[in-house]
């Protein structure tokens, strides 16, 4: 419900993101947005468990009409400065959506994403922590 | 030696909902039992039969002189109880133990295995260790009526195939085997347990001296590594210990275990893994070789700890000198620009001996394991 609120905030204020397709199924996900870029995302499953392998859901949208790519994803502890010890990659489904498969926190504790998108010559770094217990 | 739970029943420490939280992680024990999907006679009870005969088969050595038996002794938490393991020489690490082994992800002290049964494989080749080969093994599994028929029995099919397939065979079964070696509840658990339900009177027969090296423990960020029911997130570290081999010789480590792992034959990758999704082999697909790995060994389980020595070359003779090392590492040594995951803990004399209490109450004294029956009668 609260996602929900926060989206038609959002979609309130940007119009051009109305037809941004937000939806990552199973109720829930994740909003981040920049002057440029809004990102939903969830995990998959829906609780990351340490240690054990998940994936990341995306829809990547931007504000303008150009299609948006998900260039590249990496995470850390910022706490300890160390990243994962696996490379996720990244797939595909069309239409700014995109699964990245292999990710792994191998440690409870912050982890935070950082996630790299592209529409034409702009690219952007956005990031967003995940806490894991 | 295990510390018994006190049977004078005390006043448990107070715990808070972190603390709860961290405690509640460390279990439940025992988890369910691991069926491995690479491994198509994973949890089959023939198999199981099969693989502890082989177990203890000398016959699979060069020499006829050793088993796997010789080095991970049932009576000594499935290790050996040396610093360095022997085979037909002195090897560079310690034999580790195969308690819960069928639970982890990476094999051996540098993850050059991503299956069990690919790291039996690897003893049994290697010269220093049993120096045997595949076609010794498939000769075994082929000519001596008992094994021929335990295979049978375990396949669903006479030996059959190339000497490579079935030395891979033989590895499955091993690994079956293997998977059966969960270690028993402890006075920990007991405790976790009563925890999780709010039982302070249960709580209160877990002694003060393990409560308070559990405080330490946590409060340590220890479960930073040492995670979940098995006390390892099964990846990989450095922690300080040398890892000069001999003069002038490193250890590398998961560096050098990530190199092996790539050019193996019997990675998860290749055609041996029995499940076709390929779903299981996501870890190896996606793990990354960083500079970062050179002198890194995996994270062991705390349980079952064993007498010692420990460390991945049997640095540290007993658990004080574990502990000890952890209050007094140097951080220079471990070249860590943020907050560093093991900085010395500077414990006082009395902390160190409540967290070795505490490490005590995760191993139990186990019976001695009767000999398997024969394969067919």
């Amino acid at each position: 419900m609260r996602l929900l609120a926060a989206l038609i905030a959002l979609l309130i204020t940007f119009p051009a993101w109305a037809d941004c397709p937000l939806d990552l199924g199973r109720g829930t996900g994740i909003v981040i947005f920049s002057s440029h870029y809004l990102i939903a995302f969830r995990p998959e499953p829906l609780r990351i468990e340490v240690g054990e392998p998940f994936s990341l859901l995306f829809n990547v949208c931007t504000k303008n009409d150009k299609p948006a790519e998900l260039v590249a994803i990496d995470a850390q502890m910022p706490e300890h400065k160390h990243g994962m010890n696996y490379r996720p990659t990244i797939v595909s489904l069309g239409d700014g959506r995109y699964r990245v498969d292999g990710m792994v926190f191998h440690m409870p504790g912050t982890w935070e994403l950082a996630i790299d998108v592209r529409a034409g010559e702009e690219s952007e770094r956005l990031s967003h922590e995940l806490v894991v217990k | 030696m295990a510390l018994a739970a006190s049977a004078v029943a005390q006043t448990p420490l107070q715990w808070s909902e972190d603390e709860v939280r961290a405690i509640a992680r460390h279990g439940p024990w025992p988890p369910t039992a691991p069926r491995d999907p690479s491994n198509r006679v994973a949890g089959v009870p023939n198999a199981i039969a099969l693989g502890e005969h082989l177990f203890n088969e000398p016959r699979l050595s060069a020499d006829g002189s050793m088993s796997c038996a010789t080095c991970h002794v049932a009576g000594r938490d499935w290790g050996d109880g040396r610093a360095r393991a022997v085979g037909r020489a002195e090897l560079d690490r310690r034999t580790p133990s195969l308690w819960n082994v069928g639970y982890a992800h990476w094999f051996g002290w540098d993850g050059a295995g991503d299956s069990l049964w690919s790291q039996s494989i690897r003893p049994i080749l290697d010269p220093r260790e049993m120096a045997g080969d595949a076609g010794r093994v498939a000769g075994l599994l082929r000519e001596d009526k008992a094994l021929a028929c335990g295979y049978e029995r375990a396949f669903g099919h006479k030996p059959e195939g190339d000497d490579e397939k079935l030395l891979v065979d033989a590895a499955k079964a091993l690994a079956a085997f293997q998977a059966t070696l969960i270690s028993p509840r402890t006075p920990f658990d007991a405790f976790r347990d009563a925890v999780v339900a709010g039982d302070r009177e249960a709580m209160a027969r877990y002694p003060l001296a393990a409560q308070r090296g559990l405080k330490i423990f946590i409060d340590a960020n220890c479960s930073a590594c040492h995670f979940g029911p098995r006390f390892t997130n099964g990846e990989f570290g450095d922690v300080g210990i040398p890892f000069f081999t001999r003069p002038g010789e490193v250890d590398s480590g998961r560096l050098d275990g990530l190199g092996k792992l790539a050019n193996s034959t019997f990675n998860l990758l290749g055609k041996y893994n029995d499940d076709a999704s390929g779903a299981n082999a996501l870890r190896t697909r996606h793990v990354q070789r960083l500079h970062s790995n050179f002198g890194e060994f995996r994270v062991p389980s705390l349980r079952q700890w064993g007498s010692g020595p420990f460390m991945h070359n049997g640095h540290l003779a007993t658990l004080e000198d574990v502990v000890k090392h952890y209050s007094e590492v140097s951080p220079d040594r471990l070249h860590n620009d943020a907050i560093p995951l093991v900085r010395p803990l500077t414990l006082s004399a009395e902390q160190s001996t409540d967290l070795v209490a505490f490490l005590r109450t995760l191993s139990v004294d186990v019976p001695s394991r009767p000999a398997p029956p024969p394969l067919c009668p």
